[in-house]
């Protein structure tokens, strides 16, 4: 049971992972034309989610085969997972920033220092000492920011013209997984996990259909 | 908390010229300068800039001067309009 659970958990963060390193490429390919920071955002933040989610990804799979003995090492498993949710922490804000950044331009040092000083104190302190305590934390902040950032682009996507909700409905689907993925850690659920993650890749899927779509820009006729 | 700056960026003016000139077809300096909404002077040093990158290509006769467009100027719309979908989708815009 344990093993399917971690192969079918793989199988979906595998997916996601690719599809955010997609959304991350072609954020990439623009922001070198363009050299927008909103693109380098977009960029560096879903790089950051498909890094995390392969090696999330590889991890659950090596132990559905129980490849090396992995799971027999705890500690390995907890630190990764850990080391997971700090990157899911980085690229979050790294989109909430830019959708800061969009909204209301530059701003200074001290408007994130709260936000970021938080998740120092967290990441400083060592991960093995507080079992599951860091884990419903750093998810409550990944929550807490993806509300945000679901928050900023409902609040751009207001006001735009010829607007798109696939993303929009993407980001919202990963923020309800994130809740039922923070809710499973809280009931110690397994199928609720991987309900979550299922929940997260099809948030994913969402972003892949937009990926798919922008890309079909029509190129306009020249006049005679 | 300040406002953002909403100034063209050089890519969007770049972009802004390409197309008028696509739309046109053959353009004169005063249509593209109606289109898009600079000043002489600023005008002249885009399409400077544009022709040096060869997305512009300038025809000069005896009585006129013209700018059509380059394949490389029509793949260079072509991608800021994705990119400009992409971001849509984020609610954003360049």
């Amino acid at each position: 049971m344990v093993d399917e659970l971690y192969l079918a958990n793989a199988v979906l963060e595998l997916a996601s992972g690719i599809v955010a390193l997609l959304v991350s490429y072609t954020a990439f390919r623009y922001n070198r034309l363009l050299r927008s920071d909103i693109l380098g955002f977009l960029s560096f933040g879903f790089m950051l989610l498909g890094v995390g989610l392969l090696a999330e990804g590889s991890l659950h799979s090596l132990i559905s085969f129980n490849i090396g003995q992995i799971l027999a090492d705890r500690a390995l498993v907890y630190v990764a997972s850990v080391i997971y949710l700090i990157l899911q922490v980085i690229a979050y804000s790294s989109f909430l920033i830019g959708y800061y950044r969009s909204s209301f331009g530059r701003f200074g040092v001290d408007t994130f220092v709260p936000m970021l000083s938080f998740i120092v104190v967290h990441t400083n302190r060592n991960p093995l000492l507080l079992g599951t305590y860091v884990n419903a934390t750093v998810q409550l902040i990944v929550v807490i920011l993806l509300a945000f950032v679901v928050f900023q682009g409902l609040l751009a996507q207001s006001g735009a013209k010829g607007r798109s909700l696939l993303v929009l409905i993407g980001f919202l689907l990963i923020l309800v997984a994130h809740v039922v993925i923070l809710a499973s850690s809280l009931i110690i659920s397994p199928p609720l996990f991987l309900t979550g993650a299922l929940v997260q890749f099809t948030g994913f899927l969402f972003l892949l259909f937009y990926i798919l779509r922008s890309g079909r820009v029509v190129p306009a006729a020249a006049n005679p | 908390m300040s406002q953002p700056q909403r100034t063209r960026s050089r890519i969007k003016i770049y972009f802004d010229i390409l197309s008028s000139v696509q739309e046109e077809g053959n353009a004169k300096p005063t249509r593209v300068l109606y289109r898009s909404n600079l000043s002489y002077d600023r005008l002249t040093k885009y399409l400077d800039e544009l022709v040096a990158k060869g997305l512009l290509q300038e025809v000069r006769s005896e009585d006129s001067r013209y700018y059509t467009i380059t394949q490389k100027g029509s793949e260079f719309i072509l991608e800021v309009k994705k990119a400009e979908a992409f971001l849509k989708g984020f609610g954003l815009s360049l």
